[in-house]
């Protein structure tokens, strides 16, 4: 009966009920999203930057590098010598040393061109359908790409010229598609993986320039793809080398060595990202901060709804309290109300987060090449459910205090 | 059933004085007086609403002031049933849910009573109406039969038909009466509407104190 009174109480006041608890749920929303993207980001950056010890490329921009080849999100530094970095794979503390070449794409989806071992060792990852590729043009592609593009065994493709935006597609070499990988929730399952040479003979005329794919299109147009140059075979040139330690000391002294030699340069993934994230954690911050406002001021127009019902419902506060109602009764159905209100308000705040990541997660898997979701729970979001049901009680306290106050001889007087 | 000794109230630098009240179960009596005269605060002291400044009211023989705040208000609710001039009702909440609601206070949900009382002034039809849709008399009526709606031992009228025409009026006061007589409860009206003054033998005027 109770809880009736106090439900009737919310929803017989529509708007001023409703304009606490869209504050309230626009203030949640705020702060669960900035919750789950940060730990999505957190959790998706680390997961993949602890799969690579190292990443050596071309001189440049280590964060670039970083993003480049472990992330393939941002362009390649330039190209290096497969020669310069064939002592990485003999050297005692490295356990993988496998060499990506980047360049071409197929619908945003990025070709690598690599070895079996950037599945099985990097990835860990294991083939769903069909094989491994063993010749030339021959690809496999991860989970995500074949269930989005509906690719399937035996389909081929013209891969296109550059990362992001296609130059041109290259016409005259046809991809197959020979493998499809499990998923793994890795980068992997948006890649397109080939071997090495695949990537060689379709930008056989590259091998000097710094990048495959750093031209504009007035730049591509001048040379074509009718000549094959002669003596690409022993200049082979890949964008990078990605390692993995055998041992912790591998740390102290491969990078050094990298980094001595004029043409290589080591970054460290897990270093490279933390620094990325500490330089988003303040614009989070400011938005944590932003929704406290809003919150603050959802809690000041809970108060203030509530005061004001208590002057409409004073003369029904004292019925009440003339027909048996002890102060206790009548303290309780307004910090009730309180309760109702931060409930609807926290539970809507909470669903408009996740639907608006969900929401959200669609551009951002295409722009982070990340499978982020709406659908994830962080165990923050239990304790902010929990406080804002307790603060809007705290909040109907002080109106409740009022109508305890009530001297129900005087307002029964002054009528009625 | 109830009695009270020489109490008095102070307004300011004037001080009431008040008749000694002795009624029996089942009895009524008619409390006549001009504005001014103290006779709502008379009525807020018989219901342990207000205390007085001296004196004490005995309800079956128990002091009402001598309770606690939170006994006070759970014999008001349990014995004690009010009938005011312009009868308030929680607005969120139906009419049966109004008189359902007096009922929880005192513990004692008993929809069956309800129907029977709402049937008997003739309104159960309005059972789930919303309380602003009804008409003063409605009102008037179904707050007499909240004041009721607990079998209490006495019923407090504070002028409850000042605001109402002379067949509303007469209306109210038989059923006021009669539910009274029927559930054996004492009845206690207070008014200056001169028209109940052939109604009632039992009266004490506070004029002529």
């Amino acid at each position: 009966m109770i809880f009736k009174l106090a439900w009737r109480n919310i929803t017989t006041r529509p708007l001023s009920s409703g304009l606490s608890i869209i504050l309230l749920s626009s203030s949640i929303m705020v702060i669960v999203l900035s919750i789950l993207t940060m730990k999505q980001m957190d959790s998706k950056f680390k997961e993949n930057a602890n799969k690579i010890d190292l990443v050596v490329g071309a001189k440049g921009s280590r964060l670039q590098s970083v993003l480049c080849n472990v992330f393939h999100i941002d362009y390649p530094n330039g190209n290096i010598q497969l020669k310069d970095v064939n002592f990485l794979s003999k050297h005692p503390f490295v356990k993988n040393a496998v060499p990506i070449s980047l360049g071409d794409s197929y619908k945003k989806h990025r070709i690598i061109g690599t070895n079996p071992s950037f599945i099985k060792q990097i990835y860990n990852a294991s083939i769903s359908k069909g094989n491994i590729f063993s010749k030339p043009l021959e690809v496999v592609i991860g989970a995500n790409v074949a269930a989005k593009l509906k690719l399937v065994i035996g389909d081929s493709f013209n891969g296109s010229h550059g990362i992001e935006e296609s130059i041109h597609d290259h016409d005259d070499f046809l991809y197959h598609i020979v493998g499809v990988l499990n998923p793994t929730g890795d980068i992997i399952d948006q890649l397109i993986v080939t071997s090495l040479e695949s990537v060689w003979q379709v930008h056989p005329h590259d091998y000097k320039k710094g990048s495959f794919d750093l031209k504009t299109v007035e730049e591509h147009e001048h040379h074509s793809h009718d000549h094959v140059s002669e003596n690409y075979k022993d200049n082979k040139e890949i964008t990078a080398v990605l390692v993995n330690y055998s041992s912790p000391r591998a740390k102290f002294s491969i990078p050094g060595i990298v980094n001595q030699k004029n043409s290589l340069m080591g970054a460290e993934p897990a270093i490279e990202i933390k620094q990325l994230l500490d330089l988003i954690e303040p614009a989070v911050n400011i938005l944590y901060v932003l929704s406290l406002f809003i919150f603050g001021l959802s809690l000041f127009s809970i108060v203030v709804t509530l005061l004001n019902s208590m002057k409409d419902r004073k003369y029904e506060i004292s019925m009440m309290r003339v027909g048996g109602a002890s102060v206790r009764l009548i303290f309780i159905s307004i910090v009730l109300e309180g309760f109702f209100i931060g409930l609807i308000g926290s539970v809507s705040g909470l669903l408009l987060g996740h639907s608006i990541m969900g929401i959200m997660a669609r551009f951002l898997n295409f722009k982070y090449n990340y499978q982020f979701s709406g659908l994830v729970f962080d165990k923050l979001e239990l304790v902010l459910l929990l406080l804002t049901i307790l603060i809007g009680m705290i909040a109907a306290i002080f109106p409740a205090i009022t109508a305890y106050r009530l001297d129900i001889s005087k307002t029964l007087k002054n009528k009625i | 059933m109830i009695r009270t000794n020489n109490l008095t109230v102070k307004y300011g630098d004037v001080h009431i004085k008040f008749p000694n009240i002795n009624l029996d179960y089942g009895g009524q009596l008619l409390i006549i007086g001009k504005s001014g005269s103290g006779k709502t605060s008379l009525l807020n002291i018989l219901g342990g609403l207000m205390p007085p400044e001296t004196g004490n009211v005995l309800v079956n023989d128990l002091d009402f002031f001598s309770l606690s705040r939170n006994k006070r208000d759970n014999f008001r609710g349990q014995q004690i049933g009010f009938v005011f001039q312009t009868p308030h009702f929680i607005k969120s909440l139906s009419v049966n849910d109004n008189l359902r609601f007096s009922q929880y206070m005192s513990s004692k949900v008993n929809q069956s009573k309800i129907d029977m009382l709402l049937k008997k002034v003739d309104i159960l039809k309005l059972k789930n109406s919303k309380i602003q849709n009804l008409s003063e008399g409605e009102k008037q009526r179904i707050s007499i039969i909240r004041a009721l709606v607990n079998q209490p031992s006495i019923v407090f009228a504070d002028e409850p038909t000042s605001a109402l025409d002379d067949d509303s009026c007469f209306n109210v006061v038989d059923l006021l009466t009669n539910l009274s007589q029927e559930n054996n409860t004492t009845l206690v009206i207070v008014t200056h509407d001169k028209r109940l003054k052939d109604k009632f033998s039992n009266q004490i005027n506070l004029n002529d104190f």
